[in-house]
């Protein structure tokens, strides 16, 4: 069974999201080892030790991871379904290249789809998030 | 769009206290329609605020994405006069005695449920007020309030409406709703606030459809006729049933309206997983019905032998034929419409219980109202047994306009006396989606010697999204724009929406049915999402054969025409002036007329619709490989006064992306009655990468504001298409542009 349903079904874990099942929308995005892994494509049998990250695990002690953060004040989401996988990948983005040049963010964020067309304010929120122009943020701190 | 369900707005507010003991406010409509006094005391309606000072506030409608969950609660809020950060917003469940209709569609959020949820505020501001002054026994008239507070001016005293609650819940209802803010008082309205789901969607709270649960829920996939408006003739569920979770096989008959409900075959499992593994061994003998011999081809072939023949005769002014034969410039020519799917991201879904005579419906319900309908009507029940709960919804487009998954999940529910989550594929998703119509138009059209529009003759042919969903009006009232002046259309109705052709002196409009099994459906700006294609590349045609300068023709065409009558549910009319306005400042903010560096072409259009306005300028660059950049949009947009800037520029950029994907990629094609296209790889959706930078202007509008999903989508490819030929003398009348060998 792919990893996606696992963490839906079975571990109830649903901000991971179910968009095409081929691995080529990103909806389904979670970070395994810290790498933006489709979990869709991923069979469970293929994990074994490693450590997945899902959206619902990003945040730590209350608070929210700066990618989180600077989704919310760039208001990104509008239907907010891509949502969970753009984070991750733009997470994982980060983590390998902290500084990463415009090019870099629109080219990254080009394995996620968004069907509402928040690629603008994606952009814009991975560089924010990128120079640190990030306040610590609560989760459901802001509305 | 047309097919919200409208029930009888006149209404009136009850107070009553809620079950917390504080302040609840709502409004039912037709009272007595089922004559329960006890329903008006139920916790909910619009506003409710608790003794402890909370502030809940609800969106009758649901959210998939445009944001009227959180424009609603602004425009309640506004009139409650709370500090927007103290202020909870709820998502209502479908409830007819609180809301009356309920549904999202037409961009008609705004305009007509926002004064609802307005009155309601100010009606429950206006309680507050009048506990207050019996509490100090002073006149309400010399108090006000501000931020949660009501404040007495002479004396000083204040209270804070938590501690007013009790109290307002006690008094009677102002028999006249209170006059509503002066705008300049305004503190939430125009500001711009971020969307109230969204600290919950990037911390992946399960908040959408297909996140839904219930206890004991099964999950349930359906494998449908591949050949539209095929049938299950038998079914061998052996294979399917041995795999493992799988529990049930349940055969659909479908409802004689194939938007409620289509035939097809359910497997019920333990997990989705199970359903989709128990899918793939299902085998089923279709009877594939009279569509099995359609393809693209034949249909297009359809379109043309339709169009060589007269359509019906829609309206008439002037002599168009002698005017085309006069023009000085003039233009005959063909655009094709593709079908289009609407690829939400968030796939069909829905979760339904039947049981005890009743069934609830828990799922993405873009139309619960309507839903609640069909979904009776599928199981023969009254429809006050059908309770809606609405979950966010992963994205719309028109698609969810349909209610048919939702009818799914109920039938499937019944069979298997269990409450089932019916979950459909990608593949589910674009094989058998209710397409935008595919179409043919041809147009004749000229300017006369002095370079004005003088003949407009266009014959529409097309397949009718109104006749696949057997609609009680003609076929073509969903797809053509203006309805013409007397005696063809009532004069009171004169203008539906779109472009208004009476403008032109000489104009005639024809429609032809072509006929399909194809399903069709509402897509984002139906009709309109087209239909601007053609008007607005064909007024840039006429411009450049004319050697007038695009914008100015459009200006001269409006002249200072008068108001036209709309016939949406926003009671404002169609004016041009705000139509030149927003061409006008488009092309200023784009630089129209200045040099661009070699390579690259500008192109403009504009429309109006559901009381909106909109213009756009696309800066694109074609290379000899015809490769296509998109690299700028300028768009300036007149919604009225707008309600959350904030979003008004997210559905700017959404509706501009949206509409470059379709023009791009967007294209259904079907082969021996089946759809070609199941996946992302074949049907294509614009990335991140090949997003223009778009620059949004908002004319600062005093209408009352309308809404504004769809309108920025339709200018978008017609603005590119004339961008591309401003650049490379291609003209493309044929979506989508990768047909045409463009690529990006």
């Amino acid at each position: 069974m792919p990893l996606l349903w696992v963490l839906r079904d079975t571990l109830e874990l649903r901000g991971t999201k179910f968009g095409c099942g081929r691995g080529v929308c990103g909806a389904c995005t979670v970070l395994v080892d810290g790498t933006a892994t489709r979990s869709c494509m991923t069979p469970v049998s293929a994990v074994g030790a490693k450590r997945i990250t899902t959206i619902e695990g990003l945040a730590r002690g209350g608070t929210l991871h700066p990618v989180q953060a600077a989704w919310i004040e760039e208001d990104v989401p509008q239907c907010g379904y891509c949502q969970a996988g753009q984070i991750l990948t733009a997470v994982a983005l980060l983590a390998a290249n902290p500084q990463p040049s415009d090019e870099e963010i629109r080219e990254t964020m080009s394995n996620n789809l968004c069907r509402c067309g928040t690629y603008l304010r994606i952009r814009r929120a991975v560089r924010r998030a990128a120079h640190g122009g990030v306040a610590a943020s609560r989760i459901g701190g802001a509305q | 769009m047309t097919t919200t369900v409208r029930i009888d707005r006149r209404a009136f507010f009850k107070v009553s206290a809620s079950a917390a003991g504080g302040l609840l406010v709502g409004f039912y409509v037709q009272p007595g329609v089922r004559g329960d006094a006890a329903a008006v005391f139920r916790p909910n309606g619009y506003v409710r605020i608790d003794a402890d000072g909370t502030v809940t506030v609800w969106s009758k409608n649901p959210d998939m994405g445009q944001g009227i969950k959180t424009s609603l609660a602004m425009m309640i809020a506004e009139e409650l006069d709370v500090d927007w950060r103290s202020v909870r917003v709820e998502q209502a469940e479908l409830n007819r005695e609180w809301y009356g209709g309920q549904g999202a569609g037409g961009s008609d959020g705004t305009p007509s449920d926002g004064p609802l949820g307005q009155r309601a505020g100010a009606i429950a501001r206006a309680l507050l007020i009048a506990a207050a002054a019996k509490r100090w026994n002073v006149e309400a008239s010399t108090c006000e309030t501000g931020r949660g507070v009501v404040h007495h001016r002479g004396s000083g005293r204040s209270a804070r409406y938590g501690e007013l609650a009790a109290d307002a819940a006690a008094l009677p209802v102002p028999k006249d709703a209170p006059p509503l803010k002066e705008p300049r008082r305004h503190n939430i309205l125009g500001t711009r606030v971020g969307g109230v789901d969204v600290p919950k969607i990037v911390v992946g709270e399960p908040i959408f459809g297909l996140d839904a649960r219930m206890p004991g829920m099964l999950y349930a996939v359906i494998e449908k006729c591949p050949v539209h408006g095929g049938r299950p003739v038998s079914v061998d569920a052996a294979a399917a049933l041995a795999v493992p979770g799988a529990k049930r096989v349940v055969t659909i008959d479908g409802h004689k309206n194939p938007t409620w409900l289509k035939p097809g075959v359910a497997v019920v499992a333990e997990s989705t997983w199970a359903a989709l593994e128990g899918r793939e061994a299902l085998r089923v003998t279709w009877d594939e019905g009279a569509g099995r011999d359609e393809s693209s081809a034949s249909l297009s072939a359809q379109f043309r032998e339709l169009a060589a023949r007269p359509g019906k005769l829609l309206g008439d002014q002037g002599d168009a034929a002698r005017a085309f034969d006069a023009a000085a410039t003039k233009v005959d020519v063909v655009y094709e419409a593709p079908f289009l799917a609407h690829a939400t991201l968030e796939p069909q879904n829905c979760v339904a219980h039947v049981h005890d005579g009743r069934c609830e419906i828990l799922g993405p319900l873009q139309m619960p109202t309507s839903g609640a309908q069909v979904v009776a009507a599928v199981l023969d029940l009254p429809r006050e047994s059908v309770s809606v709960r609405m979950t966010r919804i992963g994205g719309g487009f028109g698609r969810r306009l349909t209610s048919d998954y939702a009818a799914e999940a109920a039938f499937v529910s019944r069979a298997a006396a269990a409450p089932v989550q019916v979950v459909w594929s990608r593949e589910d998703d674009l094989r058998h989606d209710y397409y935008r119509p595919a179409g043919l138009h041809h147009v004749r059209a000229g300017l006369d010697a002095a370079g004005h529009l003088s003949v407009w003759h266009h014959h529409l042919v097309n397949v009718s999204r109104n006749r696949y969903r057997l609609g009680d009006t003609p076929p073509e009232s969903t797809e053509i724009y203006g309805l013409m002046a007397p005696p063809f259309a009532d004069p009171g109705k004169q203008f539906d929406n779109d472009f208004q052709p009476t403008l032109i002196p000489h104009c005639r409009l024809e429609y032809t049915e072509a006929s399909t099994m194809v399903p069709t459906g509402a897509l984002r700006a139906p009709s309109h999402n087209f239909n601007a294609f053609v008007i607005e590349s064909i007024l840039d045609e006429l411009a450049h054969a004319g050697r007038v300068d695009p914008v100015a023709l459009r200006l001269s065409y409006l002249g200072s025409a008068a108001d036209f009558p709309y016939e949406g549910d926003n009671p404002a009319p169609y004016r041009p002036e705000r139509l030149k306005r927003v061409l006008t400042l488009a092309a200023e903010k784009a630089g129209w007329g200045t040099p661009l560096p070699k390579g690259r072409g500008r192109g403009i259009a504009a429309h109006f619709t559901f009381g909106s306005y909109a213009a756009e300028v696309a800066e694109v660059s074609v290379d000899a490989q015809k490769r296509l950049r998109v690299h700028r949009v300028v768009a300036a947009i007149d919604v009225g006064r707008p309600v959350n800037p904030l979003n008004l520029e997210a559905q700017t950029e959404g509706g501009i992306i949206d509409g470059l994907s379709a023009a791009m990629f967007g294209e259904i094609t079907i082969e021996r009655g089946r759809t070609v296209q199941s996946t992302f790889e074949d049907y294509r959706l614009l990335r991140n990468r090949d997003a223009p930078e778009i620059e949004v202007h908002i004319v600062p509008g005093v209408e009352h504001p309308t809404g504004f999903g769809e309108i920025a989508l339709p200018p978008l490819a017609p603005a590119v298409a004339n961008a591309i030929f401003a650049v490379s003398g291609i003209r493309v009348r044929r979506l989508p542009l990768a047909v045409g060998g463009f690529r990006v």
